[in-house]
């Protein structure tokens, strides 16, 4: 488990955060949504006052895959994750998977709590304001109700309406679990492992489950609050009742995984106000490209199909399958081997029936990188034959859920196929052009040894094959 | 007239005072090793290499090679052949709308001395004349021979004083012949396999190595019939080209070129074209039969360079030097031609993933059927055999932003009613393409595919319905650039903006 903290200490090590004074203008939020168009690192927001505390952004994202990079959209999450400083994609997707496992047999660890009680209010720990708006938002929380069969966890965002009032969303599912007068915490500045469990297991629809009975509840440590168990390390706790006087109607813009499954808005009274010394929190700027919240949500259900698909045929012929942010998931991309002809098409629709949120599937090789977008992005068009592998459905489907053309009722789907055809012949296979293939071993191992003598700044080693 | 370079080594000054060269002395062979180094600095965005000592088993010639010295920084292809041209170069659409001025006003060639033209430093005709004294590279494992990649055909044309320029590639056979791709369909080969060839003449030549910036991009460019390419590319470089007399022929070629080869493009005589690493990142195959290049004259610079150009890694994240012409080049002369043609055309540009096959265009949508009648036009014209795509998307959106792109197709581009494709394999393919089998590419005389394909255009406008990009007003927005900036992040990280407004 890794704490927020220790989380950022990793990013900052491995070039993965940059950091800075809080400005007075413009607000965070503007800084952080510049940094992610820039496909910038993430940003500490060193605070300006001594009751604020320091902010983050971009922990959980950042990156789009449309230039050679050598970072990744996983990379951060996946490093908070421990599971490398260098993560393999699947490694992270495996790891978001096996968090929200059911285990057997509760094994809950209790550590103190990093986080005291403090006498400021939760208007003067100085969460961000958003440009044209009046209050403070909070984003990237973690909302933790209690319950004689254990704790659930629910991803929550909201606005700090006053000292002592927060106005929040949760999703639907969990609203259910509790009444007005009772008590709920919220934290910030939890462990990635509980972010990312949380926000896979609410776009799955099994927020039903105690978390004491999920793999997460094994692997983050937690302490016991007047709302449920909330993770020890975390930033930031807010213990909250549900207030008696509850909105009619939502205000809030909406976090990406309420694209994915109903939201509810509800209004808490904070009682209790708990801050770790120096706490830094995380926070998105929301409905900006490449942003942590649509990142999380890209990851979790990228991990979701991914398990589906291999675990569905007896054998596992997926490679990796990818959700691009800058695409706002409305496209899907798979990397599979083809079975037998047809398997394509059975693969793109198992994905839609396993999915409403796009329409469209691209199907590459399986020695495709997943670094390596830029291949995808060039075979989409070079290697699919435009009649014969853009494949449509008829327009009977039911209309994906993130595309944002305006149709009402039924719609297509497409899946574009930019696998080799497994009838082909061996020899109509065309080498691909590249550093590995295009050139013996002697002269690839010569060229790498010389190449800074002759001048060369990059590491060629980043290239593929070489 | 502004002072810019013409030759091509000035264009390596303009490099060098970019330190964007690595100049190798250590001896290197023409056989893969240099297009291997050239190749990871393609991929990797590295220096351009200039190999100053060839291994070469002749050794005539003491000739240098150039590895895709036309390849543009990956973030801005663009940016040498502006500066060298003294455009923008901080804002894509900004330097496409300088080349499109340019382009408007033509600038005729003059003619020079021969005496005192730099490509005649060295002049061997007949027999003397040998291509084989060249370190031609040999590029990828598994291609049909070594070639001559970055090569400007220079040919008659009827209506033209100056002749028709184009680029195509040769296969070098022997010490006298090279095979040359000629593709139907295109203007020269299409002057030579339904004129020259038809009349049993032979059709003289010169293909021209190393003619400079100018006269490369305008190589690549779709010139109408009756105008000269020569004529817009002293355009580009706001001076005349200074061409002289070949030797053998009645052509004019540049006189700052490191090579001239002239000779004559034999009447249905063919030689083995391929296979070859081609631009769509793969090798194609199987060989093709293409017209032969018989040599007649070969003038050339003391210590000439070669430039080269390692197709295939202009796709994916890779440039090279054809695809930093695509899209510096071929991109604003399209946008130009769909404008004059009368279409409300903002930017045309190619996807820089491809190269070739698909282009992405913003436009609004005039009337009903504007799309469809604009995607028509070109798959007629000049998007006849390369391009299958066009993607489009809303007038303001900058097409040189491929997130904005990649977005605009996953969220708008509906698979019931906004893909679009014109007939199931009626149209015609370069047998270049890797997803024919070799029995459909056939071995058509005239260089097109036996088999016919399909050609397609995706509807990505949004209507009026794209999601924000940013938030904050544009003072605050910059503030928080100087914020980034002063933490570390690259100012030209923030480029191409998702719009064509933000970027201008």
């Amino acid at each position: 488990m890794t704490a927020f903290r220790t989380h950022l200490e990793f990013l900052r090590k491995t070039d993965e955060l940059c950091s800075l004074e809080r400005p007075e203008s413009p607000s965070p939020q503007v800084v952080a949504a510049e940094a992610l168009r820039a496909d910038g690192p993430a940003v500490r927001f060193r605070a300006a006052e001594k009751s604020h505390v320091g902010l983050a952004s971009g922990v959980y994202g950042g990156v789009d895959q449309l230039t050679r990079q050598d970072r990744s959209p996983w990379t951060r999450l996946g490093i908070g994750l421990g599971v490398d400083r260098d993560p393999e994609y699947v490694d992270v997707l495996e790891a978001i998977t096996d968090l929200g496992d059911r285990i057997d047999e509760r094994d809950v660890t209790y550590v103190e709590r990093a986080a005291t009680a403090t006498d400021r209010t939760v208007r003067e720990l100085g969460l961000p304001t958003p440009p044209d708006e009046a209050w403070p938002h909070f984003t990237l929380g973690l909302l933790s109700v209690g319950s004689d069969d254990g704790t659930y966890w629910a991803p929550i965002h909201g606005t700090v309406l006053d000292g002592d009032t927060i106005r929040a969303r949760v999703p639907a599912a969990i609203r259910e679990r509790f009444e007005r007068g009772e008590s709920v915490t919220v934290a910030l500045g939890v462990p990635a492992e509980a972010l990312a469990a949380t926000t896979l297991l609410t776009i799955t629809d099994r927020l039903s489950t105690p978390i004491e009975d999920r793999r997460v509840g094994s692997t983050v440590p937690v302490i016991p609050t007047a709302g449920g168990l909330v993770p020890s390390s975390a930033e930031v706790v807010l213990e909250t009742e549900l207030a008696t006087q509850q909105p009619d109607t939502r205000s809030e813009k909406p976090e990406f995984w309420e694209r994915l499954v109903d939201g509810a808005t509800v209004t808490l009274d904070v009682t209790g106000v708990f801050a770790r010394d120096d706490a830094v929190v995380p926070f998105t700027p929301l409905d900006v490209p490449l942003a942590d919240d649509l990142q999380l949500v890209a990851l979790a259900l990228a991990a979701r199909l991914y398990d589906r698909v291999n675990g569905y045929w007896g054998v596992s012929p997926v490679d990796w399958l990818l959700l691009p942010a800058a695409g706002r998931l409305g496209i899907c991309i798979v990397s599979t081997e083809v079975l037998y002809a047809g398997f394509e098409w059975q693969l793109a629709n198992f994905l839609f029936s396993r999915s409403d949120c796009f329409d469209t599937v691209v199907l590459v090789d399986e020695e495709t990188d997943p670094h390596d977008l830029g291949r995808v992005l060039g075979d989409l068009w070079v290697k699919a034959h435009p009649s014969r592998d853009w494949l449509f459905s008829e327009p009977d489907a039911p209309v994906a859920r993130l595309p944002t053309y305006e149709r009402d009722g039924t719609g297509a789907r497409l899946y574009v196929d930019a696998t080799w055809d497994p009838r082909w012949d061996e020899e109509y296979i065309a080498p691909r052009v590249s550093f590995l293939e295009s050139y013996p071993p002697d002269i690839r191992t010569a060229v790498r040894e010389s190449w800074t003598a002759f001048g060369f700044d990059s590491e060629p080693d980043d290239v593929g094959g070489a | 007239m502004s002072a810019v370079p013409v030759p091509f080594r000035a264009f390596l000054d303009v490099l060098e005072e970019r330190n964007a060269t690595a100049r190798i002395t250590d001896e290197v062979s023409w056989d893969l090793e240099a297009s291997a180094v050239t190749m990871l600095a393609n991929e990797t965005d590295d220096r351009i290499p200039i190999f100053e000592a060839v291994q070469s088993r002749n050794g005539d010639v003491d000739a240098r090679l150039v590895g895709d010295p036309y390849r543009g920084p990956q973030r801005r292809p663009w940016e040498f052949l502006g500066r060298a041209f003294d455009l923008p170069v901080d804002a894509g659409p900004a330097y496409y709308e300088g080349v499109i001025d340019r382009l408007r006003e033509p600038v005729d060639p003059t003619v020079g001395d021969p005496a005192d033209a730099p490509c005649k430093e060295v002049v061997r005709t007949g027999a003397d004349a040998s291509l084989l004294e060249f370190p031609w590279p040999y590029i990828h494992h598994g291609d049909g021979g070594r070639y001559a990649t970055l090569a400007t055909l220079v040919a008659p044309a009827p209506d033209s004083e100056w002749g028709s320029w184009s680029r195509h590639r040769a296969m070098i056979h022997d010490a006298s012949q090279a095979s040359l791709l000629l593709l139907a369909g295109e203007q020269v080969p299409n002057l030579y396999y339904f004129e020259y060839e038809r009349e049993d003449e032979p059709m003289p030549v010169a293909l021209t190595i190393g003619a400079g910036p100018a006269v490369e991009c305008t190589a690549e460019m779709w010139i109408p019939v009756g105008r000269s390419e020569v004529a817009y590319a002293g355009a580009l470089q706001e001076r005349p080209v200074e061409l002289v007399p070949c030797e053998t022929n009645d052509l004019r070629v540049p006189a700052s070129a490191e090579v001239v080869i002239e000779g004559r493009v034999m009447p249905n005589e063919r030689l083995d074209e391929g296979p070859f690493g081609d631009y769509f990142g793969y090798m194609n195959g199987p060989r093709r039969s293409m017209p032969v290049l018989e040599v007649d004259a070969i003038t050339h610079r003391e210590e000439p360079y070669l430039p080269f150009c390692v197709e295939g890694t202009g796709v994916g994240y890779g440039q090279n030097s054809s695809s930093t012409f695509q899209a510096a080049a071929g991109g604003p002369d399209a946008t130009l031609g769909l404008r004059a043609a009368g279409f409300d055309v903002e930017l045309a540009v190619p996807w820089p993933f491809t190269s070739r096959t698909a282009w992405v265009i913003a436009t609004d949508r005039s009337y009903p059927g504007s799309l469809h009648e604009l995607a028509n036009f070109i798959f007629t014209t000049w998007g006849m055999l390369h391009i299958d795509f066009f993607v489009f998307v809303d007038g303001d959106v900058n097409p040189l932003n491929p997130r904005a792109v990649l977005e605009a197709i996953a969220l708008h581009a509906d698979p019931a009613e906004d893909f679009h494709q014109f007939g199931v394999e009626r149209m015609p393919k370069v047998p270049l393409n890797i997803y024919q089998t070799p029995d459909e590419k056939g071995s058509a005389t005239v260089g097109t595919s036996k088999t016919k394909t399909a050609k397609a255009y995706i509807d990505a406008l949004s209507d009026g319905n794209r999601p924000k990009q940013a938030i904050g007003d544009e003072g605050e927005r910059d503030r928080a650039r100087e914020l980034l900036a002063e933490a570390g992040v690259s100012e030209s990280a923030f480029e191409p903006a998702h719009t064509m407004e933000l970027n201008r």
